[in-house]
């Protein structure tokens, strides 16, 4: 066999591995674009920010459901607004129909259900962080103890019981709304359908699809 | 300032940079027939048999930093399979890459020391290598410099390309190249930086303590290295720029590097190691034709301090879009 390689072949390699990484790019977009595939979610969690108080009951009562430590919580609150009148943004995961933590996930840990839920599969994480990166909405947090990614679930045992996320149930100021989006007479489906209700930045193109915001007019 | 990466990522990232671009260097003087010039080439020597170990010691750091994977090794090979995922590219790259890397390295020192062939034929434990110094050794050694560049260029690459996907979650990270080429910057930035890193180890620093005076080998070495350097400043200065015109984080990231919480490292680890003294160094021997064994031997190593805090940076200074 002939194994010698000249240098143009060698530079005519290197070329190709450069071009094949170039075009790699836009693949990985690619994947990602068909919005069309995606089953709608079942479930709309819409938060009201005209009526947030931003109490932080919704962060300490996800803390005491999900058993996490002191000062760790899926929900973070952001200070919004002028020192005079500010408002605040409780954000926690999105549950996006185009999830880049999926996306970016190398074992598959994080994939979406039927139901519009995304989920992380604690057996296969491995703990590399990719994740956390990837999220703009920055809603993953980091399980020191288990070494694996967290992020809300949304209650997801209490919601197919028939119950609400811990959220919704602690909310003080009633800001949190939470139904069926499947169901169009539902109070959820129709803020969303009216326009009152929208996704948080849609133009990270991830296509949150089950919080919704009704946001302060600035 | 993201806080999931820290320096184990940063010193992974430049690791494997340095012994892609190692390779590379050292794939470059085998085609190019600068290898065979001289009867010994400390600089073809420690690009071959360097990269494998730097990139061993890399997965090992990237494993350490790892959460569940590190205490459940066998969770490891679950990172094979999302093909999304560039991380999962970058596992299976470094898979390929380190033992084409470690044969490539072995075949180099069986050609550079022939002594070294009766001395595994001496040792039982050592035979099964057999299969590797009975074929033709500079055609099987060409055939694993050649797929050790492909894949060195793909290694390089990739770390940037892994940054470069969060695009929305820190913007910094997917800066273009120029506002109005929709080509990331970190993939360039990063290949580049990888051969400036490897020509740095191979040349500067291997060939100076070995032979001393490397310049009468490569007389337009210096002029090289100013190439390379230049390119990096340009490379730097596009980075920074397209970044603040972009605005929001991305500007914020280029705001703290150049004058804010960041510009200790950029200027005093970055900047001046790998780019100033180097720079000067080159200038005066390409003026004077020579080198001094130290200032060969401290440019290599400015160069190669600068890269990894280049890839620090690059990680601590990645800021979240604000929401």
């Amino acid at each position: 066999m002939s194994v010698s390689i000249s240098r143009r072949r060698f530079l005519g390699l290197t070329a190709v591995a450069g071009i094949a990484a170039a075009l790699g790019l836009p693949l990985l977009k690619k994947e990602a674009s068909s919005a069309e595939e995606r089953p709608k979610a079942r479930y709309a969690l819409i938060i009201d920010t005209t009526k947030c108080t931003g109490c932080g009951a919704c962060i300490e009562a996800c803390r005491l459901r999900n058993k996490l430590p002191e000062g760790v919580s899926y929900i973070r609150r952001i200070v919004k607004g002028n020192a005079s009148n500010p408002w605040f943004l409780m954000v926690q995961c999105q549950h996006c129909a185009n999830p880049p933590c999926a996306t970016v996930c190398p074992t598959r840990a994080t994939y979406r259900r039927e139901d519009g839920v995304v989920l992380i599969d604690e057996r296969l994480c491995v703990g590399c962080r990719y994740c956390m990166q990837a999220c703009p909405y920055q809603a993953r947090i980091f399980d020191e103890k288990r070494g694996v990614a967290d992020k809300c679930w949304l209650c997801l045992p209490w919601v197919l019981g028939g119950g609400l996320p811990a959220c919704v149930e602690a909310c003080v100021p009633g800001a949190r709304i939470f139904g069926r989006a499947d169901d169009p007479q539902s109070e959820v489906a129709q803020l969303i359908a009216s326009g009152r209700a929208k996704p948080l930045h849609p133009e990270f193109g991830t296509e949150p699809s089950i919080l919704f915001y009704i946001l302060q007019e600035e | 300032m993201q806080t999931a990466w820290g320096w184990l990522p940063a010193i992974y990232l430049f690791l494997g940079g340095l012994g892609a671009g190692a390779l590379l260097i050292a794939a470059v003087f085998e085609f190019y027939g600068k290898r065979y010039q001289y009867e010994f080439c400390p600089t073809t020597l420690v690009g071959a048999t360097v990269p494998g170990p730097l990139l061993i010691l890399g997965t090992i750091l990237l494993i350490l930093d790892l959460g569940a994977g590190r205490r459940e090794p066998w969770r490891i090979f679950y990172m094979y399979t999302n093909f999304s995922s560039v991380m999962t590219w970058g596992v299976w790259l470094l898979s390929l890459f380190i033992p084409v890397a470690l044969i490539y390295g072995f075949l180099e020192i069986l050609d550079t020391f022939p002594a070294a062939r009766p001395w595994l034929k001496s040792r039982r434990w050592l035979r099964w290598t057999a299969f590797l110094w009975n074929l033709p050794l500079r055609r099987t050694k060409r055939v694993f410099a050649g797929v050790g560049s492909v894949l060195a260029v793909g290694v390089a690459t990739y770390t940037g390309i892994l940054l470069s996907v969060v695009g929305p979650a820190i913007p910094f990270w997917s800066t273009r190249v120029l506002p109005f080429i929709p080509i990331p910057m970190m993939p360039v930035l990063f290949l580049v930086s990888a051969l400036s890193t490897g020509l740095g180890l191979t040349v500067d620093l291997a060939a100076t303590l070995a032979i001393g005076p490397m310049e009468q080998r490569v007389k337009s070495l210096p002029w090289i290295h100013m190439a390379f350097i230049g390119l990096e400043t340009l490379l730097l200065g596009m980075l920074l720029i397209t970044a603040l015109l972009d605005g929001g984080s991305a500007a914020q990231s280029a705001r703290e590097i150049i004058v804010g919480t960041y510009a200790v490292v950029f200027w005093v680890f970055i900047v001046l190691p790998g780019f100033i003294f180097p720079f000067v160094i080159h200038a005066y021997a390409a003026g004077l034709g020579r080198h001094s064994p130290v200032s060969g031997v401290g440019s290599g190593m400015g160069i190669v301090i600068s890269g990894l805090f280049l890839r620090y940076l690059i990680l601590i200074s990645g800021i979240p879009a604000a929401l």
